[in-house]
């Protein structure tokens, strides 16, 4: 009897918990986001669109929301996840889930399913900020291509990067730790990733780095997506999507096995 | 029935430090057990691995006979603990908490053991505060409602009281008591040693990571404590002689004899007349005297 209620119950609760707990910072967790959204986009977007050509003929501004919908979802995905599992240390919690029932692979799936939830309501904000930045400023909207595969990624791209905050998180020993990682190697990764560009501007040797860089391939399955182009196969880029969130999740596993629950 | 607790030649190093060397004992369904020792002597660490937060390094921990290494979901589904340390929930009151905490062991629906527990333990009209909001006696309070949302059978209080006031320790005592009364084995760790000896049915006593002794209260405190007998006497009594004899001064004598005997036997041996024996003062050795015994024999 109470097997069968620790199936579904704790992860949940947890699950929830996650939601809740974002709502509960909306300031920070919705708002911030959508502020810096308006900012790309009026910046980058509007003022120094205009100068840029693309070979696709595509304004600059309509090339820029996928981007910016996709690194919304990520960043604020690895965020939740992370800052859930490092305040929980910080304050003793996180010792809760290890003196209850709850599996590593409740806890894995909640806390993602948390953090791309958060993810997936800053993409949904941005994209209709986007929307109406298109509408003043090209006199139309965006439609979206396939609506599917624009699930697909940034669900996908989502779990994936919550699951790599759990990780990075459990490893971490102090904040440092956890804001030296984002800013030495996922910001530059999601900037590096076709956020404000097509990778066929960029020299031969960079374009073939680029290959390497895993938010390229997230990026450009959004943009697809919406827009119907991509500097990568759309099909090649869905592959290596689920290869990735298998890496992550494989990752999280390992580390909830031997990353520290103690607090700090 | 299968004993509540069974630690079996249980081993925990961390690096070069053994924290619990070889450590073997039992905790039987429905008594309160209290498992004593000096800061830093392994009790934490015992615990650790009994909730799993830690790994064994070698031997075996077994809840109502299930082994938790084996079946850690099972056994975790049985146990509640109030750790040592203070839980802050930062964004969350205190009935949010316990809603999720519930949650984890499988409970959807249980604002009927919440509200008792917020009732029992006086803080349901504080059940919408945040833990930061808490006074440190409430926020102990909330530790134990939070390790007893799921009714567990087996609860293990890793210092409840320290730094918890007279009065809350002795309602918690109280508390303590009733839970054992409803059928809850309780393993609990304090260094209120006079609180551990009028609750505890059974006390190991563990130091430097090994379990130095282990048995019923009442037997080790008899086995390494002795009783004081002060005697005044009417009248100042020639030179006694007896082995028991501790001082003598004039009309007042003081023996220490082994727990077991008896006053009576005493008086015999010295061939004190009773109507000699103006007033009579007997310390029965403590708890605490024991506990610094078996603590002094091994240092």
């Amino acid at each position: 009897m109470i097997q069968q209620e620790l199936r579904w119950t704790p992860f949940l609760l947890l699950f929830w918990r996650e939601i809740r707990r974002f709502m509960k910072v909306v300031v920070q967790t919705v708002l911030a986001p959508l502020i810096s959204s308006s900012l790309y986009l009026l910046i980058f977007g509007i003022s120094l669109g205009k100068s840029i050509d693309l070979s696709s003929g595509m304004s600059y501004l309509a090339f820029l929301i996928p981007g910016l919908v996709m690194m919304g979802c990520l960043n604020n995905a690895f965020s939740n996840a992370s800052s859930s599992v490092v305040g929980s240390k910080f304050a003793g919690e996180l010792e809760d889930y290890k003196i209850s029932p709850l599996s590593h692979s409740q806890i894995i799936w909640a806390l993602s399913l948390g953090g791309v939830a958060r993810g997936l309501m800053v993409a949904t904000i941005t994209f209709f900020v986007g929307q109406i930045f298109c509408y003043i400023q090209l006199g139309e909207m965006l439609s979206v291509k396939s609506p599917l595969l624009l699930v697909f990624f940034l669900l996908v791209g989502g779990i994936g990067f919550a699951m790599m905050g759990l990780s990075v998180a459990l490893w971490s020993k102090t904040f440092d730790h956890l804001s030296a990682f984002g800013s030495f190697i996922l910001l530059p990764l999601i900037y590096l990733g076709g956020v404000f560009y097509s990778i066929d501007t960029l020299p031969v040797f960079w374009q073939k780095v680029s290959m390497f860089n895993p938010i390229l391939y997230f990026i450009n399955g959004v943009r697809y997506s919406i827009l119907g182009v991509s500097d990568v196969n759309v099909w090649f880029a869905a592959l290596m999507s689920l290869v990735l969130l298998f890496v992550f999740y494989i990752l999280s596993i390992y580390s909830f096995n031997r990353g520290s629950f103690q607090r700090w | 029935m299968a004993d509540a607790l069974e630690i079996l030649n249980l081993v925990k190093k961390y690096d070069s430090l053994i924290a619990v060397n070889d450590v073997t004992f039992n905790v039987k369904p429905g008594e309160i057990f209290g498992l004593l020792g000096p800061n830093g002597a392994g009790k934490t660490s015992l615990i650790s691995t009994i909730v799993t937060v830690e790994k064994p390094t070698s031997g075996s921990v077994k809840i109502f006979g299930t082994d938790v290494s084996v079946q850690p979901r099972v056994t975790k589904s049985m146990t509640g603990i109030v750790p040592q340390e203070i839980v802050n929930h930062g964004f969350f009151n205190i009935e949010e908490i316990l809603t999720f905490h519930s949650g984890y062991f499988g409970i959807r629906n249980n604002k009927t053991q919440i509200h008792f527990l917020l009732h029992k333990l006086g803080l349901f009209e504080h059940r919408h505060k945040r833990v930061k909001q808490l006074s440190g006696g409430m926020k102990r309070r909330l530790l134990i409602a939070k390790a007893l949302v799921h009714q567990p059978k087996l609860l293990i209080l890793d210092e409840p009281t320290a730094g918890v006031d007279i009065e809350l320790r002795q309602s918690l005592w109280e508390f303590v008591t009733e839970l054992r009364k409803s059928g809850v084995t309780i393993l609990l760790t304090t260094h209120y040693l006079e609180e551990a000896e009028q609750l505890c049915d059974r006390v190991g006593i563990i130091h430097q990571g090994r379990l130095r002794r282990v048995g019923p209260t009442k037997e080790l405190i008899d086995e390494f404590t002795q009783r004081n007998i002060n005697l005044v006497l009417s009248k100042t009594t020639g030179s006694l002689t007896n082995k028991y004899l501790t001082h003598q001064d004039q009309n007042k004598v003081s023996f220490q004899i082994p727990s077991t005997m008896k006053v009576g036997e005493l008086l015999a041996q010295t061939q004190l007349n009773v109507s000699d024996i103006v007033d009579l003062q007997i310390n029965e050795g403590s708890l605490e005297d024991a506990f610094r015994r078996v603590l002094g024999g091994v240092e």
